[in-house]
């Protein structure tokens, strides 16, 4: 192996796992800095508190890759949570529940979907509109009042089995899940070809629009089971919850790597972005600092993380000479 | 084919949405317009702050509600949206259709005072509520006292509270008039008395459940001791007892609120909660429409007034359930 053929391995390393650097030294400063931040209990609670946002997370990750975005999913997940809560509440069912809180998000990222490849309104409208009427579906359907004692519900988002948490099992098998979707099958190829070069991929034999209308389907799956999971967590059905969920999830896709060009991205890295957030606002609390303090940390690592995204990506572009790359 | 499937799912969500199958669902729209009296009918408008705001929508159906009692009275609901533009312009709309009355529930004091002001130049009868925008003169108002909504549970934590405690407080989101009194209040009537306490946890909130779920989680692993939730409002210690309601190194917590949510005084009667202060949207209603009646009635020119924040301790508890009961809240 000749010195370029080195240089280039190292940089290519550097580019695709600097995510999991940044995480681990932000690990190793946090241990450090508090003794509590490595009990199994704290990095069970972080996992947690991530879970609902991540889940979020895998969705918008698969739908930027594509070249799109979800700005609805908090306000879907809010409309799939209480109309599930309630389901239950009238039928006793958790199976029944889990399944119109899924069926609710599914229609309205198909919707998403329509308006999209039928009427091709850009994705960042499409989803703001959602936004607003799932909203106020959620609102006008509750009556704005949160729904109470909703009994065994509880155990989607509090339970546990074999002493992990339900809502880090969720996200574990879903993180299975995108990733196996992305990395091997022929629609995860799609999405990165789309993301890519649209046009180039239409060209290729790709149904655009199909696929598109897929990632929606799979964003609605996606947002209804976190929409489950927060209702259960907080032990209720609240038509306000879940306010400003998109800009967590998208927060985490983007940190962890994912592009907004549209390509680029993995579900690991998404991941990673979120445990990178999860462990500063874990450890901005345990040692205290102000709470405006936390505001501006949190935006700072935005900011970082996208100019890091576009450096990066620029090198990359002169390297490859504007191949389509799907890490 | 599929083309149809999706028509009808589509047609199915919005059905179930529309008929709110489960929920008791107080009258949205306008009680029906009695002018078979033949007394002269006025028009109220109603701003809310933002019906997406839990309390503020239980104000308004309990506004809507209570407006039904009143054979002259016509109101019609606005939602400010929690943005002072868009209540701003409701506010200049209710002036130019010409509204007899405007209830202002303000997103922002301050941003609404102006219009306020310009309301009551037109010769409009104006109630600000929940908050009070206070110094106008021509101009009425019915609110609560958040500094009192707390000092009534300060009252009972001074002696509660055991010495050299370690309590964790939950705010409400800053330059909210609510929220910032409320803390005010704790400082003065609490912790001021109290110096032997030690907050081990302060954060901002936003009076939201799962936010405060996420501290306390944070603070239980950092703290071996605490004896105390100190929240500004009830969602905030429903939350942070939701965190440690299973957890026997905490069975004995203390955890304070204000606005007796139907979910505050379940969690009294299970002897989970210490104690909230009521702020009734009901009782709240019930002053808003006799003072508009009084108003436009000409019985009295300019009303100012407090309800009542009555504290809710397990002891008494039971005739608050009994009232969220009624109100379909709780089942």
């Amino acid at each position: 192996m000749n010195t370029l053929d080195r240089n280039k391995l190292w940089s290519d390393i550097k580019s695709k796992y600097s995510i999991y650097f940044v995480l681990a030294a932000l690990f190793v400063i946090s241990w450090l800095s508090n003794e509590n931040f490595v009990s199994v209990e704290n990095l069970s609670n972080i996992s947690t508190q991530i879970a609902v946002g991540t889940i979020l997370a895998f969705g918008q990750t698969i739908l930027i890759i594509s070249g799109m975005l979800d700005l609805s999913s908090g306000s879907v997940l809010a409309l799939a949570g209480v109309l599930s809560v309630s389901s239950y509440k009238m039928t006793g069912s958790l199976l029944i529940s889990f399944i119109v809180a899924i069926i609710t998000a599914v229609i309205c990222n198909m919707l998403n979907g329509l308006m999209v490849t039928r009427f091709k309104t850009p994705p960042f409208i499409a989803t703001l509109a959602m936004m607003t009427m799932a909203r106020g579906a959620a609102l006008m359907y509750t009556n704005g009042q949160n729904i109470y004692q909703i009994g065994n519900y509880v155990v989607f988002g509090q339970g546990k089995i074999m002493g992990i948490p339900t809502p880090v099992i969720f996200m574990a098998v879903l993180l299975v899940v995108t990733w196996y979707l992305l990395k091997h099958t022929i629609f995860g190829r799609s999405i990165y070809a789309i993301g890519g070069n649209e046009e180039a991929a239409n060209a290729s034999g790709i149904n655009v629009n199909k696929t598109k209308m897929k990632a929606f389907i799979i964003n609605g799956i996606l947002v209804g089971i976190a929409g489950v999971l927060f209702m259960s967590r907080v032990n209720g059905g609240m038509p306000n919850g879940a306010v400003g969920y998109e800009f967590k999830a998208l927060t985490a896709a983007v940190i962890g790597g994912t592009s907004f060009s549209g390509g680029i991205g993995t579900a690991s890295g998404t991941l990673a972005g979120a445990f990178i957030v999860g462990f500063l606002d874990n450890i901005m609390v345990l040692v205290g600092v102000n709470s405006y303090l936390q505001q501006i940390v949190r935006g700072a690592i935005i900011a970082l993380a996208v100019i890091y995204d576009i450096w990066a990506k620029t090198k990359r572009t002169k390297r490859k000479h504007g191949s389509v790359e799907a890490k | 084919m599929k083309k149809w499937i999706v028509i009808a799912l589509i047609v199915s969500l919005m059905a179930s949405v529309l008929t709110g199958c489960s929920q008791p669902a107080a009258p949205a729209a306008p009680a029906e317009t009695p002018e078979a009296s033949g007394d002269k009918v006025y028009k109220v408008a109603y701003i809310a702050r933002a019906q997406a705001d839990s309390f503020a929508a239980w104000l308004a159906n309990a506004v809507v509600e209570e407006a039904g009692k009143y054979d002259n009275i016509k109101l019609d609901v606005f939602d400010g949206q929690a943005n002072d533009d868009t209540e701003n312009g409701l506010i200049e709309n209710a002036i130019t259709n010409k509204y007899d009355v405007i209830i202002v529930q303000p997103n922002n004091g301050e941003a609404q005072r102006p219009y306020v002001e310009k309301a009551v130049a037109a010769g409009i009868k104006v109630i600000t509520t929940n908050a009070r925008i206070s110094g106008i003169p021509g101009s009425s108002s019915v609110d609560a006292d958040p500094y009192m909504q707390a000092k009534v549970n300060c009252d009972l934590a001074v002696t509660q509270v055991p010495q050299n405690a370690n309590v964790v407080v939950l705010q409400g989101p800053p330059g909210n008039f609510h929220a910032d009194a409320r803390r005010d209040s704790w400082q003065k009537e609490f912790f001021d008395k109290r110096t032997d306490v030690k907050i081990v946890g302060e954060e901002i909130a936003n009076w939201n459940k799962d936010e405060a779920m996420n501290y306390m989680e944070t603070w239980v692993q950092a703290n071996d001791k605490i004896d105390a939730i100190i929240a500004m409002n009830d969602n905030m210690a429903a939350g942070a007892l939701e965190v440690v309601k299973d957890n026997p190194k905490f069975k004995d917590i203390l955890a304070y609120g204000v606005d007796g949510t139907a979910e505050a005084v379940l969690l009294i009667k299970d002897g989970l909660m210490t104690s909230t202060s009521l702020q009734s949207a009901y009782d709240l209603a019930t002053s808003l429409l006799d003072t508009t009646n009084k108003l436009v009635t000409g019985a009295e020119k300019e009303i100012n007034m407090d309800i009542d924040c009555p504290l809710i301790t397990k002891d008494n508890v039971d005739q608050y359930i009994e009232m969220h009961k009624k109100a379909g809240a709780i089942k």
